[in-house]
């Protein structure tokens, strides 16, 4: 079954309190980073902080994510090093602008699983896109690399390249935000919406979660605890998406015990994506606490 | 590792440690330590400053530590910044 | 509690200087002139704590109380820390109140001593003092009369020479400690090399470093009471306390000497405070007047102002040949530089 990423929370890589606890407050993945909310000195205590909290915590079924420092940067390469022998699940290139970004950072990484004794492949790549020319570029890094599960779009450091700032209704990253989602789904992979930075403004929030919901994104980036149950609320699927959901399953169940290659509900035949999202509908439900599953 | 200079790595704020090493005329590693959880735990993160210091072929050195309630990986992590820092060294070894 | 972040306050905006000094009003505390690095924590754009670093001390350090017991002023402490050991000081003090040191002994610091009620000292090394004295006493010498100078020397001038000649002459053994801080204008290394060239030929003289546990003035904080008078005699206290309880028996120390301060009123009242204080630890204080030169007491700051008139001749007529030659030497030319802008 796939697996559910509504919400991806930061994590400062070198604050010990954050580490210890981040995986306790339901987030499905959460992100330790090595990269932005480390000032330049203290990188390296970073790295052996989140290296040995790997090593030695146990953080659940939640997903674990490393953002390292960029491999233009004297720390990229050395966070690799240590990182992909403290196996997280995904580590997430930032500033990612072509293709060949995911590819260089991919044949590090094979690098190191080799001399590690890992199975090479081990660890999944996520890219962020946080540039035009990333956005424009989009496609050509969605479909890089077999260990690219998803692309996240990084607004921040976009609105500024584009010469503008982020606003309520975010129509200024109504192109960037398509463009990556389009992306994503032409390859196949997840997609990712950026961080909203008021944490204090719940209602601004909740509308920026709807809007990037109802485009299609798979989930957002959060910052604080309190915007992850708002992000799970607007992705819990309404009784009806779920009935419906349901109702399919049963129809492919009927499928299969008649052994027909045709599965059809109310006369209407059911292709691929619609089996597909109800998998989805019911994931979400049951992330939800909405439906406990037939098992 | 040689202990060239005065390394310091982490913070005293909460479930942190602070770690000071410095370099000692003393033979052996000697940990000066601050905890609220002293009775309980001071031998235990005392053993493990020792044991990862010397993990590292460290034999002789001063160590100031102020903890915040640091669970061992912390402790372990910090204790490793701090010697990188005073050993002036970045050939980081991790284990596989 | 919303968005907490740590910013650098830049002291060179008069504005958010003005804001943080406010601030600090608050706990009767202000931004003192000689903090060289300050930060601030913010919840959103509201100012919530603060804390500087001047040379290697921590001071100006406030939290809101709506804010306390959050970690907060962990947070600030250990960024300051950091800040200090980048620049390689290790050795740091707190000056507090004694109803605060708690704060400050939770982050690994020690109190070195206090006067109750008033002030309390703290250093972030648990030996530290022990230490020192250790090393103090490797210095030792017996003798019956062991008589002590603190000077700063800014620079050496005749007038101390003279001092320490008379001292050497009325004693088996005298200790100079030279003021170590870095306001003055001859950095710490010059004043002490000085002091070394000028004392050669007196064999029972043991010159110190100053450091650390002899507070100089100009670190020691101003805020704790507005009245101007009370910070001396309490920055006098403090500083004569640590003499006498740690420093002198260190090296058996029984006499102090001063030089007779004629004008300035804040040295006037430290030594009145010497006078009344150090006797209490067995130490006898001696006030000696200066050398004079056409009828003016000699002293560093009128060096200083004849160095700013370019007055060379008289500069050759108040300080050591040792001194002198310093002064017109190429190593000199910034701080001659600096002390004709002032």
């Amino acid at each position: 079954m796939a697996r559910l990423r509504r919400t991806m929370m930061y994590v400062p890589g070198n604050n010990p309190a954050n580490i210890m606890g981040a995986h306790l407050y339901g987030a499905d993945s959460i992100m330790f980073d090595l990269e932005d909310s480390v000032s330049i000195r203290e990188k390296d205590s970073a790295r052996f902080l989140v290296y040995y909290a790997l090593k030695n915590l146990d953080f659940g079924n939640t997903e674990t994510v490393v953002r390292i420092n960029g491999l233009d940067t004297p720390f990229g390469r050395k966070d690799l090093e240590a990182i992909v022998r403290a196996k997280p699940d995904v580590i997430r290139i930032p500033k990612t602008e072509r293709a060949k970004d995911v590819l260089e950072v991919e044949s590090i990484i094979a690098e190191i699983e080799e001399k590690a004794g890992m199975e090479v492949g081990t660890i999944k790549l996520m890219a962020a896109i946080e540039s035009p020319l990333g956005v424009i570029n989009a496609f050509e890094i969605a479909k890089s690399s077999k260990r690219l599960i998803g692309i996240a779009l990084g607004a921040e450091d976009f609105v500024t390249s584009m010469k503008t700032t982020r606003s309520k209704d975010g129509l200024e990253l109504l192109m960037a935000r398509s463009q990556v989602l389009m992306a994503a789904r032409a390859a196949n992979i997840y997609a990712l919406d950026t961080v909203f930075s008021d944490i204090n403004d719940d209602e601004g929030f909740i509308k920026e979660v709807e809007l990037i919901k109802q485009l299609g994104f798979d989930g957002k980036s959060v910052i604080h605890p309190r915007q992850i149950p708002l992000v799970h609320k607007v992705y819990a699927p309404t009784e009806k998406e779920i009935n419906h959901a349901l109702r399919v399953l049963d129809a492919i169940k009927e499928a299969e015990e008649k052994s027909s290659g045709v599965i059809a509900l109310d006369g209407k035949m059911i292709d691929a994506p619609i089996v597909e999202r109800a998998y989805r509908t019911l994931e979400l439900a049951k992330a939800s606490g909405l439906y406990e599953g037939d098992n | 590792m040689e202990i060239k200079k005065i390394g310091r790595a982490g913070t005293v704020e909460s479930n942190d440690i602070s770690i000071v090493i410095e370099p000692s005329d003393k033979k052996d590693i000697e940990v000066e330590l601050q905890s609220a959880v002293l009775k309980q735990f001071g031998r235990h993160i005392k053993a493990l400053i020792i044991d990862t210091l010397q993990s590292k072929g460290v034999k002789s050195a001063y160590v100031k530590a102020v903890d915040k309630g640091a669970i061992d990986c912390v402790i372990k992590a910090r204790t490793l910044t701090a010697l990188y820092r005073a050993a002036e060294s970045e050939e980081y070894v991790w284990e596989e | 509690m919303g968005n907490i972040t740590l910013r650098t306050v830049n002291l060179k905006r008069e504005k958010e200087r003005k804001k943080i000094d406010e601030f600090l009003h608050k706990f009767e505390l202000i931004l003192e002139k000689d903090v060289e690095y300050t930060l601030a924590l913010y919840d959103d754009e509201r100012i919530i704590g603060t804390g500087s670093v001047s040379g290697n001390v921590l001071k100006c350090i406030a939290i809101d109380p709506d804010y306390q017991g959050e970690g907060m002023a962990n947070k600030l402490v250990s960024d300051l820390m950091n800040y200090q050991y980048d620049r390689g000081r290790t050795h740091l003090f707190i000056f507090t109140k004694p109803m605060n040191k708690r704060i400050f002994e939770d982050m690994g610091f020690t109190e070195i001593t206090r006067l109750d009620g008033v002030i309390s000292l703290l250093e972030n090394d648990p030996k530290g003092l022990t230490n020192f004295l250790k090393k103090l006493k490797k210095k030792r010498q017996d003798g019956r009369i062991i008589s002590s100078i603190v000077m700063n020397c800014n620079p050496f001038t005749l007038g101390h020479q003279y001092l320490i000649e008379y001292v050497s002459n009325n004693s088996d053994v005298v200790h100079v400690f030279v003021v170590w801080e870095d306001r003055s204008v001859f950095p710490n290394d010059v004043r002490y090399r000085l002091v070394k060239a000028g004392i050669k030929h007196l064999p029972n003289v043991i010159i110190h470093k100053g450091k650390d546990y002899i507070i100089s003035n100009s670190t020691f904080p101003s805020y704790f009471i507005k009245e101007k008078n009370s910070i001396v005699k309490i920055h006098a206290q403090l500083d004569l306390k640590i003499f006498g309880e740690f420093i002198a028996p260190a090296l058996g120390i029984n006499r102090r000497y001063v030089g007779h301060e004629p004008i300035d009123p804040l040295t006037r009242e430290y030594n009145a405070v010497m006078k009344n204080l150090l006797p209490q630890y067995g130490i006898e204080v001696f006030e000696i007047n200066r050398l004079e030169y056409r009828g003016l007491a000699i002293s560093a700051s009128r060096i200083r102002q004849a160095i700013k008139d370019d007055n060379l001749d008289s500069i050759k007529e108040m300080v050591p040949k040792s001194t002198y030659e310093f002064l017109i030497s190429e190593e000199a030319k910034p701080i001659i530089d600096k002390i004709k802008s002032l």
